[in-house]
């Protein structure tokens, strides 16, 4: 997918001027709330018109101010996921899923109703109204309506930020599991850096109603890191865990980490914040921390005064951030091996 | 009761007869214009506005006489479109039938109205983006979901009809079996000086008509509240 | 703000004994008799100081039904005999002081370029306006011409009816109707552009008659029937023939 945005629109006192181009598949859109990622969504959906700009997507010009050209939004193939689920009221579920599904060419149907109600899972709820539905069952049949109206592209706009962090995760597989299954490309808008680093790989940051930078999700979360309370947020999905003394053991780069959160889940999402990872030069005899591993630094950043330590552990990564002064007692440098310690109580479970 | 004569059943068929036509005339432009007033900002709005809602609030005998003005043998309109077309309006029961739209038209844009404010403008919105076109979300989101505010307009327009006098009596006369409704009827009557037994027994029809549409109006308002 | 208030006190200071001292006299009138009676309360109220009139013009039955109910009525001018006999029957006017007022004729009103010279002419025309038989006399009378000239069978899908003699002339203004049935007084008095085409000749309807009388309340009042004798003068006749009035 390629997104060509050239698009000026001022509301008031707020004015939103953003220029810039974006290829890949899973794109996020990144930014504080008021920073005008849903003016935005809005635009490239042709829910409003910009004063003027352009918009071409996939070399297919939808909006051009020179020419007058403006593709409604029925014909756009663009397709949103909001905050909430706004399903239609007076229809069940089927009728809601179906929507879009009969009104796109047959020609564009690229999924089958079948298998997204298998991967959304949906097959119980299809004949059943709308109104009975929990938070998350909705939500889900939002995300099924859109992707069976097969557009080229997903604007999801917060579609996350309504749930609570268990519904939350839930949802975030079912995200995952549409997109690997059926390849719709998207536009993922977020305040969130956390489901910005699950959802995206390459990432807008948007600021004041300007698109301030076109980075990936991986250096925006590094850039960030020291500025941020809780620092670079480390993500590790874990599998398969073992019993050991009331903990869980996860086989994780070569080696076992040991886990505190319950491990009842064959497979789990666990943040650890590089401020809980302690880099120690030599391996001390003993530690309260249940976790030292042996590592090997493959790379460090600057971020807002701290440093960014890039761990090797098997093949295993981790991010650490110490202060400029531990970096140089450490004498920290590309290849240099050093002990991570990390208590068992610093992971966290997400989903 | 006293026996009613062929005027009487007259009367009161032509009454239920001119407020259903007019309802059902008045409605594709009832919704038309709710809807320009809910969904779209063209110049002139606050215009329109003011001129759907100008018979709320003039007396409707001035509403009929603009009317005979407007649709008369040389009014503009009658004399420009309707005669061309060797169409005859005044004093005959469509007069009553516009006399009475005209009169209950603020009535039923208002209540659309209410019911299309509503919608949930992104409901409409998710319609368009998955492929509904203007005139598709319309059918398919717009009118279900303010059916109530549709239901409710035609009913109260159906209800103001039924006692529109003023505009009709000025637009169609008071011409038994013609364009002689219910309060034209009970008007003649009750300005005659034995008439007032039969005033009476149209004034009771008058009332139990009206009850019986307003009941209809309830039982439609909670057959739609329990299917939303 | 004291100002207002004084002077207020002042005006209603100055106005109470004239309110004290003043005769009301409380006319209720039919409607098509606005402007001749007017005429005439305002002369006599000119000759006879501390007289106030209170007027009340409207339809005939409209008048009848609110003295019925306990308006203050001192003198009633009907339109037609019916409210009249309507008010004695129920002993709300002095039988001694029912008397004709006045009289007035009924006439064909149209435009100027309208054929009609007669009655044998009305039935050529496509529609005529008359007031609903039921509750305007001027209509009533007009049915009756109808049946005496023979020609109510063709009229019949002809006539358009209105609420009453003014609505009948504007038609017949506007050129919505070909002429309308009225009064001679109406005709000369309302119509714009509408002109009388012929009289409808007397030997087709019952006279136009404008009875009045005392109410019995207006019966015991000495100005009331001071009044009532000045309408009937030979000077209150003059008045209305001049408004186009019978009054032999």
């Amino acid at each position: 997918m390629e997104l060509h945005v050239a698009l000026q629109k001022s509301f008031g006192a707020f004015s939103l001027d953003v220029s810039f181009t974006v290829r890949g598949e899973r794109i996020g859109v990144f930014g504080p709330s008021g920073s005008g990622k849903s003016t935005l969504v809005s635009l490239l959906a042709g829910l409003q018109q910009p004063d003027n700009g352009i918009i071409r997507l996939d070399g297919e010009l939808l909006y051009d101010s020179h020419d007058a050209t403006n593709i409604p939004p029925e014909q756009r193939r663009i397709g949103i996921v909001f905050q909430h689920p706004y399903l239609f009221p007076h229809m069940s579920v089927k009728g809601n899923l179906l929507y879009g599904y009969k009104r796109s060419a047959p020609a564009n149907r690229r999924i089958d109703f079948d298998s997204l109600v298998a991967v959304l899972q949906l097959d119980h709820l299809l004949s059943r109204g709308v109104h009975n539905l929990s938070g998350g069952e909705k939500q889900r049949v939002a995300i099924g309506r859109t992707v069976l109206s097969s557009p080229r592209l997903l604007l999801m706009d917060e579609p996350l930020s309504a749930l609570d962090d268990t519904l939350k995760f839930q949802i975030i597989d079912y995200l995952k599991a549409a997109s690997e299954a059926f390849r719709i490309p998207y536009l993922f808008i977020s305040h969130s850096l956390l489901e910005m680093r699950i959802m995206a790989d390459r990432v807008l940051a948007a600021s004041a109603g300007r698109i301030e930078a076109q980075t990936t999700t991986e250096d925006l979360a590094r850039s960030r890191m020291g500025l941020s309370p809780v620092g670079y947020i480390n993500l590790l999905q874990l599998a398969h865990p073992r019993k050991v003394d009331g903990m869980s053991a996860y086989a994780w780069g070569g080696t076992e980490l040991l886990i505190s959160a319950d491990g009842d889940h064959p497979e789990s999402l666990f943040e650890l914040s590089s401020k809980d990872i302690i880099l120690i030069k030599q391996h001390p005899d003993a530690i309260s921390a249940r976790n030292l591993l042996d590592c090997t630094v493959s790379g460090t950043f600057r971020s807002g005064g701290k440093v960014g330590v890039e761990l090797a552990c098997g093949d295993g990564r981790l991010v650490a951030e110490v202060v400029q002064q531990a970096a140089c007692e450490l004498g920290i440098e590309i290849g240099s091996r050093l002990f991570a310690a990390i208590k068992a109580s610093a992971f966290r479970r997400l989903g | 009761m006293p026996a009613f004569t062929s005027a009487e059943y007259l009367a009161i068929l032509l009454s239920l007869k001119v407020a259903t036509v007019a309802t059902l005339v008045s409605l594709p432009f009832g919704f038309g214009v709710a809807y320009l007033m809910t969904y779209r900002q063209f110049r002139g709005k606050v215009a329109l506005d003011v001129a759907v809602n100008l018979p709320l609030t003039l007396p409707p005998v001035v509403i009929g006489y603009i009317l005979l003005l407007l649709l008369g043998q040389e009014g503009f309109i009658g004399q420009h479109l309707l005669q061309p077309l060797g169409i005859r309006l005044i004093f005959t029961w469509k007069a009553a039938v516009i006399a009475t739209a005209v009169v209950g038209f603020p009535l039923m844009v208002r209540s659309i109205r209410l019911g299309m404010e509503g919608v949930d403008e992104r409901l409409i919105q998710v319609a368009r983006t998955l492929g509904a076109g203007w005139f598709d979300t319309i059918v398919t989101v717009i009118i279900p979901l303010s059916l109530r505010g549709i239901a409710a307009g035609s009913v109260l327009m159906f209800a103001r009809g039924l006692g529109e006098f003023g505009a009709t009596i000025v637009v169609a006369g008071n011409i038994p079996g013609v364009t002689q409704t219910i309060p034209l009827a009970i008007y003649e009557y009750a300005s005659s000086p034995d008439g007032d037994r039969m005033a009476l027994a149209l004034c009771l029809v008058s009332v139990l008509i009206s009850v019986v549409v307003l009941l209809l109006h309830e039982y439609l308002n909670r057959r739609i509240a329990r299917a939303d | 703000m004291n100002r207002v208030i004084s002077t207020l006190i002042v005006v209603a200071a100055c106005l109470l004994p004239i309110a004290a001292t003043a005769a009301e006299i409380n006319l209720f009138v039919a409607a098509s008799m606005k402007e001749v009676v007017n005429e005439l309360a305002d002369s006599y109220a000119k000759q006879n100081s501390g007289i106030i009139f209170k007027k009340n013009y409207g339809a005939s039955g409209s008048l009848a039904k609110q003295i019925e109910n306990g308006a203050p009525a001192d003198i009633f001018i009907s339109a037609n005999l019916e409210w009249m006999e309507y008010m004695k029957a129920r002993k709300l006017a002095d039988d001694k002081s029912i008397a004709t007022f006045a009289y007035n004729s009924l006439v064909f009103a149209g435009r100027p370029g309208v054929k009609a010279a007669g009655m044998s002419d009305v039935v050529r025309l496509n529609r005529i306006a008359i007031g609903s038989p039921k509750s305007v006399p001027a209509g009533e009378y007009a049915v009756e011409a109808f049946r005496k000239a023979g020609i109510d069978k063709q009229l019949e899908k002809k006539l358009v009816m209105a609420k009453d003699v003014r609505e009948c002339l504007l038609y017949a203004d506007r050129g919505e109707v070909d002429g309308a049935f009225v009064y001679k007084t109406d005709a000369l008095q309302v119509a714009r552009s509408a002109r009388i085409l012929f009289t409808v000749p007397q030997e087709y309807y019952s006279r136009v008659t404008y009875p009045m009388a005392l109410t019995v309340a207006g019966s015991r009042k000495a100005v009331a029937a001071g009044f009532y004798r000045f309408l009937e003068s030979a000077d209150a006749k003059a008045v209305l023939a001049r408004h186009g009035f019978s009054v032999k």
